[in-house]
């Protein structure tokens, strides 16, 4: 126990030190072209147009990328942890694709623009309908998977709502923007973006961790973790509330950016020895910087339009993940349903 | 006689209209090994499910003379032990890990691990052979291997009462004997155990007393020679056996089906 503890902290710190990294070249880093020198300068002082590059465009988007990646990171782990399988991630409770549709909405019916604020409030609003509804559904005593299958109803569903707005969009330029924004980017977000949506995810945080012990009890079975005194009620209300405050806030400022929820936990699960209680910090912290790898890439990579960030995790995350339950294959099929 | 650590009155449990336990009541006394048998489908996990308060049950239900649901779960989970059926893990972990769950009701999340919770595992590791299985994955050991560790994280709890539904099943006969006499230990020195078991052979020769249950009703809570006399053998299970005497101790042997 102890040797694992040790090993768990170390991987923490070296994560730790591999996202600070990962931040300050993403400071560096831009469309501006400002020597890298001057762009880390400025962050401290200064007030000209470098100053407000690095500190008004850069920085948010810097932090952001960490926060979103984190908190994306955190929820996969923990409702990988709930569902006892890794296979599971945010979009299983249709939080993403709720928050998708109500941002969207916003957007093509012209009730505000794509950069204003009333944005992310709809997906934060958008996130927690469709998860009290899944509460609604699911009731107070039934299987996880009665969940997994409301959850299934109600992002098709969110799905099918997004596609009816671009549908019915006013004019075809909003439906693109519309349809661009749901790729997933975080060119031009502000400071404000970042103020509404950082309370929301912190929060998330917080809610998502608390249960962590509850994970590993749940190794042995729901009937047994109940035994040991798991309130599962409590336990589904903690990782259902948290991944909808998380998700929908980070959906809302970035649009959807898939397969960092799923592949996040994934990537560091060996180096815990599959524990599900302590791969949450790690999985968090691999989160935070797989997407400012991501991010990093789509600046760096030379196009007319900037690659949206959403495109890339899913482009680099579906072959990895496929071949990770490759890798995986006998556990998974000798593993839970 | 001291209190019961566990009473049962009229439980029932209705599972999607129909009555899987039906009108029950049990006690279990201190220093008891209790055997549940019953055909497939009686009702015996369900039965056990709602005595360890994890199915919705009509009833009363008490454990050491408290009623069962005014209890707090955390100290509910350090009285009462359950051994699910299957010895399933989620998980790939190392077995002692497995093992030190049986630890969960007794920790303070923020502190570490103390000198009893690590004893309490070490013994369970012990007394249950596993102990050289400890740092191997717990889902690539054998069905058997699986039983022993599933049954150490029980028993590391260090519960007064333990329910385990079909401890033995995927054991060879003589880990089948071993676990048989651990609970027969557990039993006689720091509480009860009740063990839905199947071989009727065995419960006869290590349990103290035999409840059958037929359809969801106790058919019968004796002594094992009485409870499981031929004639009900015949009339529960379907199946002719012959009662043999060994060292003292009637052992039913079933023949053939009726």
């Amino acid at each position: 126990m102890q040797a694992i503890t040790k090993s768990a902290l170390r991987l923490n710190a070296a994560l730790v030190a591999l996202v600070l990294i990962l931040m300050l070249v993403s400071l560096m880093v831009g469309p501006a072209g400002l020597p890298a020198r001057t762009a880390l300068a400025a962050l401290w002082s200064g007030d000209g147009p470098a100053a407000i590059i690095v500190r008004e465009i850069r920085l948010p988007r810097t932090l952001l990328a960490a926060l979103i990646g984190a908190t994306l990171g955190l929820s996969g782990a923990a409702l990988q942890g709930l569902f006892r399988n890794p296979l599971a991630e945010p979009a299983v409770f249709g939080a993403p694709q709720a928050a998708a549709a109500a941002s969207s909405f916003v957007i093509a019916f012209g009730l505000s623009s794509a950069t204003s604020l009333i944005v992310p409030i709809a997906g934060i609003i958008g996130a927690l309908a469709s998860v009290g509804a899944l509460v609604l559904i699911a009731g107070q005593r039934t299987s996880l998977t009665v969940v997994l299958l409301a959850g299934f109803a109600l992002a098709s569903f969110a799905g099918a709502a997004t596609a009816l707005i671009l549908n019915l969009a006013p004019n075809p330029f909003i439906a693109l923007e519309v349809a661009f924004w749901l790729l997933g980017s975080l060119e031009d977000r502000s400071r404000d973006h970042l103020l509404i949506a950082a309370p929301f995810m912190l929060a998330s945080w917080i809610i998502l961790l608390l249960p962590a012990r509850a994970f590993r009890a749940l190794t042995l079975g729901e009937d047994a973790a109940a035994s040991l005194g798991v309130d599962l009620k409590r336990v589904r209300l903690m990782v259902v509330g948290g991944t909808a405050l998380g998700v929908g806030a980070a959906v809302a400022v970035a649009g959807a950016i898939g397969f960092v929820g799923l592949v996040a936990p994934h990537l560091v699960r060996r180096y815990v020895k599959h524990d599900p209680a302590r791969v949450m910090v790690p999985g968090a912290l691999a989160g935070a910087a797989l997407l400012l790898a991501a991010d990093i890439t789509v600046r760096i990579v030379p196009s007319a339009i900037e690659l949206k960030v959403g495109v890339v995790t899913a482009l680099i995350g579906v072959p990895f993940f496929l071949s990770m339950i490759f890798g995986e294959r006998k556990f998974l099929e000798g593993g839970p349903a | 006689m001291t209190a019961p650590l566990l009473t049962a009155k009229n439980v029932s449990v209705r599972l999607g209209g129909k009555t899987i336990v039906d009108d029950v009541s049990l006690t279990l006394h201190a220093n008891e090994f209790v055997a549940l048998v019953g055909p497939n489908g009686a009702g015996k996990t369900t039965l056990i499910k709602a005595l360890a308060g994890l199915v919705p049950a009509f009833g009363e239900v008490e454990i050491e003379g408290r009623a069962l649901s005014s209890v707090p779960v955390h100290d509910r989970a350090r009285r009462l032990a359950y051994l699910p059926q299957g010895h399933d893990f989620s998980w790939p972990l190392p077995a002692g890990e497995i093992v030190a769950l049986g630890r969960y009701p007794h920790a303070d999340p923020f502190s570490p691990v103390s000198q009893e919770d690590r004893d309490a595992v070490m013994h369970a590791l012990e007394i249950t052979g596993t102990k050289a299985l400890a740092d191997r994955i717990v889902t690539t050991l054998s069905g058997g291997e699986r039983a022993r560790v599933a049954l150490a994280r029980v028993l590391a709890t260090q519960a007064p009462i333990v329910l385990a539904d079909e401890p033995t099943m995927s054991l060879d006969p003589r880990h089948q004997f071993v676990v048989m006499e651990l609970l027969r230990k557990a039993a006689h020195e720091k509480g009860t155990v009740l063990a839905v078991m199947h071989d009727l052979a065995l419960a006869a020769r290590y349990a103290d007393r035999v409840v059958v249950l037929e359809k969801g009703r106790v058919v019968a809570d004796d002594t094992p020679d009485i409870a499981l006399s031929t004639q009900r053998i015949a009339h529960v299970f379907g199946v002719e056996a012959d009662v043999i005497e060994i060292g003292g101790t009637k052992l039913p042997l079933v023949r053939r089906p009726l």
